[in-house]
């Protein structure tokens, strides 16, 4: 009897016991041990850009003075896009009219940024930025101003004009500007 | 009646099945109960010791801290049911000091002790990870060696001025690693974390650089016009995959980052941006809007061919990869302004079935652990944002407040 109990028992170990984790025993292991850790045993560096001067880039436009509504600079005037689009809606006609006669009167190289609202993520905003600006590009070109003159450059949601949260400053956050590289 | 009878068999293996998976992950779980010792306040180091216990997948936590003293036996009677003691003294003297004890609850015999010691209390949160990785590595669980690496990000400060910033996991340590100028899109270079590749847009092109976080030393990639971004990095560091755009153009390229060499490996009239290597670097997930909206896709590198892996959700803009599991967001409502909800979905890249990760809120930048399974994204949730993770084996999850108001970009 005492054998059937022992095997009872044993068999209750097994399935109550043997299959939980066990661990091992170790000995004392004292003191400190970070060497395997970089972020422990490194210092990291701090590099600041801010005594970068931004080269060529022209100025940024922001705040203009005498139109509020108008954040290019050197006489050429913003184009604004809708929610998730980048081609030039019908009411940009005469914008562009005006920033190709502004590109003929001057001269050097343009600068053609594309920008966004905030409502896109990551890699997908800069892109849509980019296509807002070759559509602008492809344009002024249609109509005579040279290809090499122009540079473009996609700024994404890094450079609203306003920050509110309503759909007149996301519409004002969606556009192109021109300015003249310096 | 024969195929129904089939039927409820068939619920039934299945049922089973569920059930088993469940008791075998709580079975393997270490039943274990935190004591704090210290003589100073700290909450934020025990919720740091906790956080990294839950999100390893590996232990069930006693509910309630107690305190005891550091030496000797376990004196709180109802401890002894579980089957560890973690035991722990943390000072700030000179620094930042920690003593880890661990005990077998039944018979209080000590297992484990260490000391950890760093003369910056600012990397306290590394010196707890580095604490329970090793009582994990102690207990012979599978690594968590991810806990103590560093996750790098990208913020705005104002219009076209940003911070590249590194951080521990639960953001409890922060510091600003670039800060000045237009410095976005900062990608590991390497699993060392020894340097990382980010994009500069303070010149007339945007230009990729690789930095080195411990020397400073700064080498030029590449530059685009338009718009350059590194969206991965291959298991050898040897290719990397770039967006950039030839004549405007956004597609996605491979570059080979010691001949400089590229190739062309999508191209597309409309956008495709967010190249991730996928089964073992033979092909690459994508984002593009080839039907009218942020999609995401699969390309081989050997073929032209180019499929639909999603078929939900409005807008499926951001992606990671890990081997041949895909994480992303996906847009499930359709404001185009203000809160929109965005979810987080797993995925084989052989399997068109997606498993839900989050399901409230405004879910964003999934990306994986260096091992695979355990998944960070960005909540915006009640006008906050966090920093969430999600365990794929445990199911479990946990949020840290993110105190930053929005990230640009990430990589873990």
């Amino acid at each position: 009897m005492n054998y059937i109990r022992s095997i009872y028992v044993g068999f209750c170990s097994f399935v109550f016991i043997g299959c939980s984790q066990v661990a091992p025993d170790v000995p004392y292991n004292g003191g400190s041990n970070v060497s395997d850790a970089p972020a422990l045993s490194s210092q990291t560096v701090t590099i600041d850009e801010n005594s970068i001067k931004s080269n060529s880039s022209g100025g940024s436009g922001l705040n203009s003075v005498n139109n509020p509504y108008n954040s290019s600079s050197d006489g050429f005037n913003s184009l604004y896009f809708d929610f998730g689009q980048y081609s030039i809606a019908d009411n940009m006609e005469s914008v562009l009219i005006h920033d190709v006669d502004v590109a003929k009167r001057s001269s050097g190289r343009i600068k053609i940024e594309g920008n966004c609202d905030e409502f896109g993520t990551d890699e997908y905003n800069y892109a849509l930025g980019l296509k807002r600006a070759k559509v602008v590009k492809e344009s002024l070109a249609s109509q005579g101003v040279e290809y090499s003159r122009m540079v473009l450059i996609s700024y994404g949601e890094s450079s609203p004009v306003c920050t509110n949260m309503s759909d007149e400053c996301y519409q004002r956050n969606r556009r192109v500007d021109l300015r003249l590289v310096r | 009646m024969k195929l129904v009878l089939l039927f409820l068999m068939s619920v039934w293996l299945f049922a089973v099945d569920a059930t088993l998976h469940i008791e075998k992950d709580v079975e393997d779980r270490t039943h274990i109960a935190v004591v704090d010792a210290s003589s100073v306040e700290n909450e934020a180091i025990l919720d740091i010791i906790m956080s990294d216990l839950k999100i390893s997948g590996h232990f069930l936590l006693y509910p309630n801290v107690v305190k005891e003293s550091f030496e000797g036996d376990i004196s709180t009677p109802e401890l002894r049911k579980q089957e560890y003691v973690l035991k722990y003294k943390y000072s700030e003297v000179g620094g930042a000091k920690l003593l880890i004890r661990v005990l077998k609850a039944s018979n209080s015999k000590e297992v484990f002790k260490k000391r950890y010691d760093i003369s910056s209390r600012a990397k306290a949160p590394f010196l707890i990870h580095k604490a329970i990785y090793d009582i994990n590595g102690f207990l012979r669980y599978p690594d968590i060696g991810w806990i103590n690496r560093y996750v790098i990000f990208s913020r705005y400060t104002t219009p076209r001025h940003s911070e590249i910033v590194v951080a521990d996991y639960t953001f409890n340590y922060k510091k600003v690693i670039i800060r000045g100028g237009l410095n976005l899109f900062p990608k590991w270079a390497d699993r060392e974390q020894k340097s990382f590749y980010y994009t500069s847009f303070n010149g007339l092109y945007p230009t990729l650089y690789r930095l080195n976080l411990y020397t400073g030393a700064k080498a030029k990639i590449v530059s685009s016009e338009g718009m350059l971004v590194c969206s991965d990095v291959n298991f050898n560091s040897s290719k990397i995959i770039v967006t950039m755009a030839s004549d405007g153009q956004p597609d996605i390229y491979e570059l080979d980052t010691v001949t400089k060499e590229k190739r062309r490996v999508t191209k597309f009239n409309g956008i495709d941006v967010n190249g991730k290597y996928l089964d073992g670097g033979k092909s690459i997930v994508f984002v593009s809007n080839r039907l009218g909206y942020a999609n995401l896709f699969k390309k081989s590198f050997t073929s032209s061919g180019v499929t639909q892996l999603v078929y939900h959700g409005k807008n499926n803009n951001s992606v990671d990869t890990y081997k041949d599991s895909i994480v992303y967001s996906s847009r499930e409502s359709s404001n185009n302004f203000g809160k929109n909800r965005f979810n987080i979905y797993y995925m084989k890249s052989a399997s068109s079935r997606a498993r839900a990760i989050t399901t409230t809120g405004t879910n964003q930048f999934p990306r994986f652990n260096s091992n695979g399974r355990v998944i960070e994204y960005i909540k915006y949730q009640n006008s906050k944002s966090y920093i969430g993770y999600s365990n794929i084996d445990t199911h479990q999850s946990m949020l840290f407040n993110l105190g930053i108001k929005k990230i640009q970009a990430i990589d873990w």
